[in-house]
């Protein structure tokens, strides 16, 4: 799961979103019933305590004392009910009850002057016994001016208990609901998210393969049909400017072809003239250097905005290890004249799928660089190897490596990592850009690692071919022997066959 | 030896015929593929240079009508490179050679003697150049009768060059001939391996055989007047 994915941030978006509602409503609940259940109980409480005043109070001078623990005794029940009453009298107890269940309350806890001063107020108090009683404590003066204080008590513990349940159920609930939430939800933006995917996986296709290819539209009339239009769109966009470009760089080095011809036509004849003085003959020797190296490079761009077409080249199995084989041997003077050790490690056979003639362009680009770019004494392997479903070919030297601000560029066309030093090996600053391209053309990848003063690494991947694909190979190679030099690339192979033994440099 | 050159740029054509009229043979140029091939219907040519890229009518339809008057009539084509692939299906339309463009006028010259001769092309076992000998069949090689020891590279390298003796030979014409088409603009070879093979055959006797041309390549020469 991408953590970054739409669908998850919009999942969490809206989990998020119904937390806080959740939360909230939560708390309004709480807070509610707590208000509703106080306020009955305060209600309760200030009703006794002014009926107690009116029915019993007012009348105790006349009644007495006794009457008045006996009417409250049966109206109120105190004891059994959990309730606790008492009255005082110019500050001093007149009536006092409530069994609170066992114990009975110690009344120095509650007739502190501080309480029996709060007149008409609720005040909590904390009992080991009973928990939190609840008092009310409301004051009456009779009309021959005797002060007298009503305390009422309730018990809040079922309060309390209620509260406390009804939290543990939505704190328990909450994270579940969301959870629901979260999950149901991330399917159902499966629903509304299916095209998307479909788009995405179509546009990578595009991207990797023929941009002649459209994004579906899905005519459901919303968002998601309006940017597979306009992204099709773009693509035509994009098609037509690629196109306008591949046809003007392949018109370019086209029109360039006769010139170039021309140039080399009218000033080869002159050099073959004995009776030039030497210095002319050097200049017209140097232009015709540099026509040949424009040649190249309008070759070179030839090839690769024709490979990047992508017209389907015809493919045909290629064993890569005969291939560097043989591009070692037609090399290694090459090598040894530079003092350049190659150990090409190519026995056995490597099949993948390709066309001979461009994949050797591969290997022989890839150790012309090599051997540029290595000094004398210097050494240069060659591998080939099967790797997962590709056939790799591993160029690394010990030379002079490339700058690791320069590595993301080499395969550009015309980048140059070092201009002075690579103009003066020669070259087009094409041989990389052409690797690429035949890569890309057969599907296959190139990779390169280096570390400036200790050498680069250069991986060229292709396909491999199926078994089927190989047995048949062989057979055809066997029977037409031409074919065989074309299929396995031994075309010119020196004397001595090097399969993994190395090349030493002439002492 | 009568030549039709059918190629529609004037100084392409105009290089071509000079340098063919040089080699003293007759040249008629048409500009397009109509009078090309009025001219090829005219003339009985020993030769048809034939640039595919033409106005009016297209090179390949210029070749299949003259392929079906004249069978026998060797035509080169210039052609551009990188339509290489195409190559199978220019000689199915009856071509017999094929030179890509840009060229060196050296490699055109020496696939029209090639296509002239036609039948006796150099198919003798042995080929000699003042006291250079080199033996086809034994692939040995001899200079003033002494054995020269080259590897197969070398081998083939001097082999080209002692077919076209007293010819300018490009770098690219030589990667092409001795090495194959994967090696195209790795031009630096060719100057390390004639180099090695320089100082096997000519070092230790007076006169050089193989001489660099600056900016052209490489000849080999039997003698100063050669």
């Amino acid at each position: 799961m991408n953590l970054a994915s739409l669908r998850v941030r919009v999942t969490s978006w809206y989990c998020g979103l119904l937390a806080i509602t959740l939360l909230i409503f939560g708390a309004a609940v709480w807070l509610g019933l707590r208000n509703y259940l106080f306020t009955t109980i305060e209600q309760t409480l200030r009703d006794e305590s002014s009926n107690m005043v009116q029915q019993f109070v007012a009348n105790v001078d006349e009644k007495g004392p006794t009457w008045l623990a006996g009417e409250i005794q049966e109206s109120y029940a105190p004891e059994g009910a959990g309730r606790y009453i008492r009255i005082f009298r110019e500050g001093k107890i007149l009536y006092e009850s409530g069994n609170m269940r066992t114990e009975r309350m110690d009344p120095s806890t509650s007739t502190s002057p501080d309480l029996l001063r709060r007149k008409g107020s609720f005040q909590r108090v904390e009992t080991e016994s009973a928990g939190s009683i609840l008092f009310y404590t409301g004051s009456w003066v009779s009309p021959s001016g005797i002060h007298f204080v009503v305390q009422t008590g309730a018990p809040t513990q079922q309060i309390d208990r209620i509260l406390r349940s009804l939290l543990i159920a939505l704190s328990g609930l909450t994270p579940l609901i969301l959870a629901g939430a979260a999950i149901g939800g991330y399917l159902l933006m499966n629903v509304p998210f299916r095209p998307v995917v479909a788009l995405t996986r179509q546009a990578e296709q595009i991207g990797t393969h023929a941009l002649g290819e459209r994004l579906p539209v899905i005519p459901t009339g919303d968002e998601l049909e309006r940017l597979s239009v306009s992204l099709n769109r773009m693509i035509d966009r994009l098609e037509d400017a690629l196109t306008h470009n591949r046809r003007f760089s392949a018109d370019v080095s086209h029109e360039l072809r006769t010139p170039l011809t021309i140039l080399r036509g009218e000033l080869e004849p002159l050099i073959e003239n004995p009776d030039l003085p030497p210095h002319e003959l050097d200049a017209i020797g140097s232009a015709l250097e540099e026509i040949d190296r424009m040649s190249d490079i309008v070759e070179s761009l030839l090839v690769i905005s024709k490979l990047d077409f992508r017209s389907p080249l015809p493919r045909s199995p290629v064993n890569l290890n005969a291939l560097v084989r043989s591009t070692v041997d037609q090399m290694q003077l090459l090598a040894i004249d530079k003092q350049i050790t190659v150990h090409a490690d190519a026995g056995g056979e490597t099949w993948v799928s390709g066309d001979p003639i461009r994949l050797q362009q591969v290997v022989v680009n890839l150790l012309n660089n090599a051997i540029k770019y290595t000094g004398a004494g210097g050494t240069i392997w060659l591998d080939v190897r099967a790797q997962r479903s590709r056939g790799v070919v591993e160029v690394r030297d010990n030379g002079i490596g490339i700058p690791a601000e320069c590595l993301p560029y080499v395969f550009d066309r015309f980048y140059r990592a070092d201009p002075a030093r690579s103009r003066e090996s020669g070259g087009t600053g094409l041989g990389l850009s052409i690797v690429k391209a035949i890569c890309a053309a057969f599907d296959g990848t190139v990779s390169i690692q280096s570390r400036e003063g200790s050498g680069t690494v250069v991986q060229a991947a292709f396909p491999l071919c199926t078994p089927a694909e190989i047995a048949e190979a062989k057979q055809s190679s066997q029977k037409a022997p031409l074919k065989q030099l074309a299929v396995s690339g031994d075309a010119e192979t020196d004397a001595h066959d090097i399969g993994s033994e190395s090349v030493q440099p002439a002492s | 030896m009568r030549i039709l050159l059918v190629e529609d740029e004037p100084k392409v054509a105009g290089f071509v015929r000079r340098g063919l009229i040089a080699e003293r043979y007759a040249v008629d140029i048409a500009a397009d593929g109509k009078e090309g091939l009025e001219l090829a219907e005219a003339f009985p040519y020993d030769l048809i240079v034939l640039d595919l890229m033409l106005p009016s009518i297209d090179g390949r339809e210029v070749l299949q009508r003259i392929r079906r008057q004249n069978t026998c009539v060797p035509v080169l084509v210039l052609t551009a490179r990188d339509a290489i692939e195409d190559k199978v299906r220019l000689f199915d339309a009856g071509a017999d050679d094929y030179l890509t463009k840009p060229f060196a006028f050296a490699e055109l010259l020496v696939r029209t003697k090639a296509l002239l001769r036609r039948g006796p092309v150099n198919r003798s076992s042995t080929l000699t150049l003042a006291d250079l000998e080199l033996d086809r069949l034994t692939q040995q090689v001899k200079r003033a009768g002494k054995r020269v020891e080259l590897t197969a590279k070398e081998y083939s390298l001097l082999e080209y060059l002692m077919l076209n003796p007293g010819r300018v030979l490009s770098r690219n014409m030589i990667i092409e001939h001795v090495w194959d088409q994967s090696f195209d603009g790795i031009t630096n070879i060719v100057d390390v391996y004639v180099r090695h093979l320089r100082s096997k055959v000519d070092d230790g006797h007076e006169f050089k055989m193989i001489r660099t041309v600056r900016g052209a390549g490489y000849i080999i020469r039997g003698g100063r007047n050669e």
